[in-house]
């Protein structure tokens, strides 16, 4: 029973983070961009929030940093894509580049030092509750921001009429342009919110985490939380279930590891992204495919006609 | 958007040019409150630039747009929007996911009321009813039929408060009922003091439903704002084709004697979105003829040459050539039987653009195999290409040389010098002289006479009527994917014309 | 009167456009890294040192620069085969460690005589390699499912699976590390007595050639090119598009899944965690900076290669890490196609059509 309380309070340890990135990476595909950038804005944002949490010893600030950086690199790689017209999986690749590099570039002088991170508040009652006393009590707050954010993007998305248009903007950029919307505005918007919630995913793992800096601190999180918009078939309340699952199943296999039991961790380990194809597998067969219709479509209103 | 009905809209002295290429000169008309314009012209004519003029996606290199006696700058789509002008294209920009209400708000920019959901349906519902249609607003875009769609798009469009509407080719998907009630509902929306735009080809639209006529030709309007109360459908006929001067008739080299070369039966087939694109089309064609098939465009050409070719699948009919039967076979067999294609957009359909013209010439030779099984040698395409080159005259092209950089004539050249080759036996050839000069017209016209003093043949789809009557020994006339009818070479414009018109 | 900047399309770009284009973009990529590691504290005049000279010019360094470009090579002509027929295969890693495997798994299992082993295990790694991208190709052919989010899924499954073999059935108990067993003599490619290098630089330099030799002289590398440049074009022709299609991928997966083996029999000589890192990323910058030709392939990835052989130096001296490699691609990338921009669009000034 302790077992899996530990183990579900450890989830979100996870899942957040991955959660984080997938929002970000669900509003810009909904605006029809493809963002391989995520790891890059991640790593960037991590680095920064633990730098900044050591410079200022305020892990609100450095999360606030994390943001930042996020939201600048994804300006860079918006302004490639949504300007510029570049190819938009080449500029992905090379914003992922430039932001794994420079964290481990400008990071390398602040590796393995430990700060006082993001903290769970106090709520002893609470946080004895079994099973879910772990999971819901004693996460840092930015868990619950996390969770909020997932309810305001959600409600912005499918229930006002700047979500409408947004969306608009990944579904068809012709009717988009026609009734007046700015598609590169749009498409820079999308690229700065992805970039600013990746960080913040980033900034989650180091202030609020591990509370510490170390290199090549995402782990390929960013791909993850690629495959996981299309597990979340591009809805963020969906995007949540599914980074709890892969939260899950990331913690878990350590713990059964640890308990020397003989469970073939890897193999499972596979699960999560076998999973995740055949979702996509079974979802581009549906007739109301999910996907925006205009994903990774270079939009130039002159090529229209 | 409460705005006072607009009174008058004049276009005048409207040009555009596309790098060197003049689309549109000295083009205009006028439009009044209440009436009904329709705007004539075959597929290049000028009339999709002209709309887009007005709706703010291109800018006119000179002219202007005065509308209720001052001048207005369209820059961009909103900009037409601003000023009242709302434009129900040929393929609808609605975005399918959404419902038809929530397309309405996402294009209530300069509508704040209509900006919430409830409202924005009520409106629609509003519209939909004062013209006669029936409309769901709340219905997904996505499950609505064509005309559906469009009842949907045009609704929209004036409930954003649009006062003059340009619909083009409104009818061209509908059935006769469906256009009937469309028509109507146009016609109510002119009574209502809205001007109304009616882009068309069908000749008994324009005399039956609109008030005024302008006929474009080749970017220029060759008349202007003339009133169709007195006119027949064979005098607009007349205009259209203009004085269709037929340059001298060259001798046939049709062979009359011996069995059909190409014979197509009852020939069905369908777009992607399942649309019906041709409908029991029957084609013979025999040794040295050349068999021309007269239509304007966008009733199911491409689609018969994809057939006849095998880019696209039949849904029914045979095809057989030289007494083997086609209709399976794959575009490589088909091509060994001798089928060649000579595809209307040569950038998009026939050239590699970014290719050297060597690779281009060789390209389906190589594809046979005739060049090599498995090896090829470059230095072979080479020379190939460099005899080519001269025999052709191709100017411009060295066989090393990018493709793209060839003219359009000189381009075309070598298009037909690699489809119309010895092996050639019927070429199947769609509007081959598209945006040529006259130079390069009369080359493309000499090579495939040639191919009929051979003893091959020529399927040759053109929009241009003094082609087909110029080469032509039998003329086919093709309207919404069926042939209406055959008349001998020696037709006159106002007999093609005349069957061109039938149909909805 | 206002002015307003339409930006159009250019109809065609001139050679001597592009050409410019493109060496301005790497020079301004450079120009930047220079300025970078300058920042770093790397002095100035020790830069054309460690970056050019020892790295190509002294022996121990060029030594090393070679054996480290083997398995780049490959990974670049994967990357190039894939991308010419536009297929993005965003999952050469994966396919590399398929290729690892394969070859390790020949080895554990003895399949073959000792003699000729080495080459069943090259052979193995090029069927695995080819095995892992025919996943995603079947799946996009049949259900039009993305490849690109497909390549990097299964590049994960396939670390899972190398994970699950290192901490299971193939660990070497004599190690703390979860490391296979090392492969034994006859197995091992042979060294060519040049610092690491072995004889498994003849078999990448082999494949440029050879793939070079296919796509310019037979009848299948053309039509892969046509296919590459204009599908219809290639349909209307006869080409059979859909075997050109997936031959050209199955290479794709082999060459990098033959990276792969020859890290394994050359280089590591066991199989480990730490293969093929980053060459995904790599194997796609070679291949747009080569701008898809396998000739250009090779001295293209020389020179990556010798960029990470500065990076362990850059990294021992200045206390720089492997990331900073990574950010110079990635500078180098992304100059590159802000200059493609100049290249392929032009800006039109309108002036007010009323006054």
């Amino acid at each position: 029973m302790s077992f899996i309380s530990f183990w579900f309070a450890s989830i979100p340890v996870s899942a957040l983070p991955l959660l984080l990135a997938c929002l970000g990476l669900i509003l810009s595909e909904r605006s029809g961009v493809v963002n391989l950038g995520a790891e890059g804005y991640m790593a960037v944002g991590a680095m920064s929030g633990a730098i900044v949490t050591l410079l200022t010893g305020s892990p609100w600030l450095g999360v606030g940093a994390g943001v930042l950086a996020g939201c600048c690199l994804g300006l860079l790689f918006a302004f490639s894509v949504a300007v510029l017209k570049a190819d938009q999986i080449l500029s992905g690749l090379a914003v992922m580049a430039i932001g794994l590099g420079l964290s481990g570039f400008i990071g390398r002088h602040w590796v393995h030092q430990p700060f006082n991170g993001m903290n769970a508040p106090d709520l002893p009652g609470l946080q004895q509750l079994p099973l879910l006393g772990g999971l819901l009590f004693k996460q840092p707050l930015l868990a619950w921001v996390s969770v909020l954010l997932v309810i305001v993007i959600a409600w912005i998305l499918h229930r006002t009429r700047i979500g409408l248009r947004f969306t608009a903007v990944g579904e068809d950029p012709a009717a988009a342009d026609n009734a007046g919307i700015s598609v590169p505005g749009m498409q820079m918007l999308a690229g700065m919110l992805c970039g600013a919630l990746c960080g913040l995913g980033g900034a989650y793992l180091s202030v609020a985490s591990a509370h510490i800096w170390v290199d090549n601190m995402v782990a390929g999180r960013g791909w993850i939380a690629l495959a996981l918009v299309v597990f979340a078939r591009w809805r963020p309340g969906r995007a949540l279930i599914g980074a709890l699952l892969f939260g899950a199943v990331d913690m878990l296999l350590p713990r059964l590891q640890a308990q020397g039991l003989q469970v073939p961790v890897y193999l499972m380990g596979m699960l999560p992204y076998l999973l995740t194809i055949l979702v996509l597998v079974l979802a581009t067969r549906s007739r109301y495919r999910d996907e925006p219709a205009a994903l990774g479509v270079t939009y130039l209103r002159q090529d229209r006609h | 958007m409460s705005k006072a009905n607009f009174k008058t809209l004049h276009l005048r002295g409207l040009c555009k040019r596309f790098g060197e290429c003049t689309v549109l000169e000295n083009a205009g008309f006028e439009l009044h409150s209440g009436e009904v314009h329709a705007l004539l012209g075959e597929n290049g004519a000028g009339k999709s630039t002209l709309m887009n003029l007005l709706t703010g996606v291109y800018v006119p290199d000179q002219g202007e747009i005065v509308l209720d006696g001052q001048p207005c700058s369209i820059r961009k789509p909103a900009d037409a929007m601003a000023h009242g002008i709302g434009m129900v294209h040929q393929h609808y920009r609605l975005v399918e996911r959404f419902s038809v209400a929530e397309n309405l708000v996402l294009a209530a920019d300069r509508a704040p009321e209509l900006q919430r959901l409830p409202v924005a349906a009520k409106a629609l519902q509003e519209t939909a009813e004062q013209l006669g249609l029936a409309l769901d607003p709340y219905a997904r875009v996505a499950d609505l039929s064509v005309a559906e769609r469009q009842r949907a798009e045009i609704c929209k469009v004036l409930a954003l408060g649009a006062q003059i509407l340009i619909l083009d080719e409104p009818t061209a998907v509908l059935t006769d009922t469906e256009s009937e009630s469309l028509l109507a509902a146009i016609q109510r929306m002119a009574n209502a003091g809205k001007g109304v735009i009616l882009i068309t080809h069908k000749l008994r639209e324009v005399v039956a439903h609109s008030d005024r006529v302008t006929i474009l030709r080749q970017g220029r309007a060759v008349a202007s704002n003339l009133a169709t109360e007195s006119l027949t459908q064979a005098d607009i006929a007349q205009l259209m084709m203009g004085d269709v001067a037929v340059s001298q008739r060259q001798p046939s080299n049709l062979q009359t004697n011996g069995p059909d070369l190409l014979v197509a039966t009852g020939l069905s087939a369908s777009r992607n979105d399942g649309s019906t694109a041709i409908s029991n089309i029957g084609i013979r064609l025999r040794r040295g003829e050349i068999v021309g098939v007269a239509g304007v465009g966008g009733h199911g050409q491409p689609q018969l040459c994809e057939a006849l070719m095998g880019l696209l699948p039949i849904d029914s009919g045979s095809i057989q050539l030289d007494g083997f039967q086609i209709s399976q076979c794959s575009v490589s067999q088909r091509r060994s039987y001798g089928l060649r294609y000579i595809p209307a957009d040569r950038a998009t359909n026939a050239l590699a653009l970014d290719l050297p013209v060597s690779d281009n010439l060789a390209l389906t030779k190589v594809a046979s195999g005739s060049k090599g099984r498995f090896w090829i040698s470059r230095k072979g395409l080479f020379q190939d290409a460099q005899n080519t080159i001269t025999e052709h005259r191709i100017a411009g092209a060295s066989p090393q040389g990018l493709t793209r950089l060839l003219s359009g004539g000189n381009a075309q050249k070598l298009v037909l010098a690699r489809e119309l080759d010895n092996d050639c036996v019927v070429a199947i050839t769609h509007s081959p002289t598209r945006g040529l000069d006259v130079k390069s017209c009369g080359a493309v016209h000499t090579a495939l006479r040639e191919l009929t003093s051979r003893g091959g043949a020529v399927l040759l789809i053109s929009e241009d009527l003094e082609e087909i009557m110029t080469l032509s020994d039998r003329i086919l006339v093709m309207n919404t994917g069926c042939i209406t009818g055959e008349l001998p070479g020696t037709a006159s414009a106002s007999e093609i014309g005349a069957l061109m018109i039938g149909g909805h | 009167m206002a002015f307003q900047f339409a930006l159009q399309r250019r109809a065609n770009t001139s050679f001597l456009r592009s050409s410019l284009t493109f060496s301005g973009g790497l020079l301004l990529g450079l120009l930047l890294c220079v300025a970078l590691l300058i920042q770093a504290g790397v002095p100035a005049d020790m830069l054309f040192d460690d970056l050019v000279w020892q790295v190509f010019f002294q022996a121990d360094g060029l030594a090393q620069t070679l054996t480290l470009s083997i398995p780049l090579i490959l990974a670049g002509l994967s990357a190039a085969l894939a991308l010419r027929v536009k297929f993005w295969n965003i999952g050469i890693e994966g396919q590399l460690w398929l290729g690892a495997i394969a070859a390790m798994a020949v080895s554990i299992y003895g399949v073959g005589s000792d003699s000729y082993r080495w080459a069943l295990m090259l052979v193995a790694a090029m069927a695995g390699g080819a095995l892992w991208i025919a996943v995603p190709l079947w799946l996009k052919e049949r259900f039009h499912a993305s490849e690109l989010v497909v390549t990097l899924l299964l590049s994960n499954v396939a670390f899972q699976l190398m994970l699950h073999l290192l901490f299971g059935a193939w660990r070497d108990p004599t190690q703390s590390f979860p490391i296979s067993p090392a492969i034994s003599e006859p197995e091992r490619l042979l060294k060519l007595g040049f610092g690491n290098l072995h004889t498994g630089l003849f078999a990448s330099i082999g494949m440029v050639f050879l793939v070079m030799w296919i796509m310019e002289r037979s009848r299948f590398g053309f039509q892969s090119r046509i296919l590459g440049s204009n599908r219809q074009v290639a349909e209307a022709s006869g080409i059979a598009v859909g075997t050109t299609l997936v031959v050209m991928v199955l290479l794709s997966g082999a060459m990098a899944g033959l990276a792969g083996g020859l890290l394994v029999a050359g280089t590591e000589y066991r199989l480990t965690q730490h293969l093929g890192w980053n060459m995904t990323f790599s194997g796609i910058v070679i291949a747009f900076i080569a701008r898809l030709r396998p000739f250009w392939v090779l001295p293209v990835a020389v020179v990556l290669a010798g960029v990470y052989n500065a990076g362990a130096t850059l990294k021992v001296f200045y206390g720089l890490t492997e990331a900073t490699v990574l950010l110079m691609q990635g500078i180098v990338l992304l100059s590159l196609l802000w200059c493609q921009f100049i290249a392929a669009f032009s800006i039109d000034r309108r002036q007010e059509v009323s006054v």
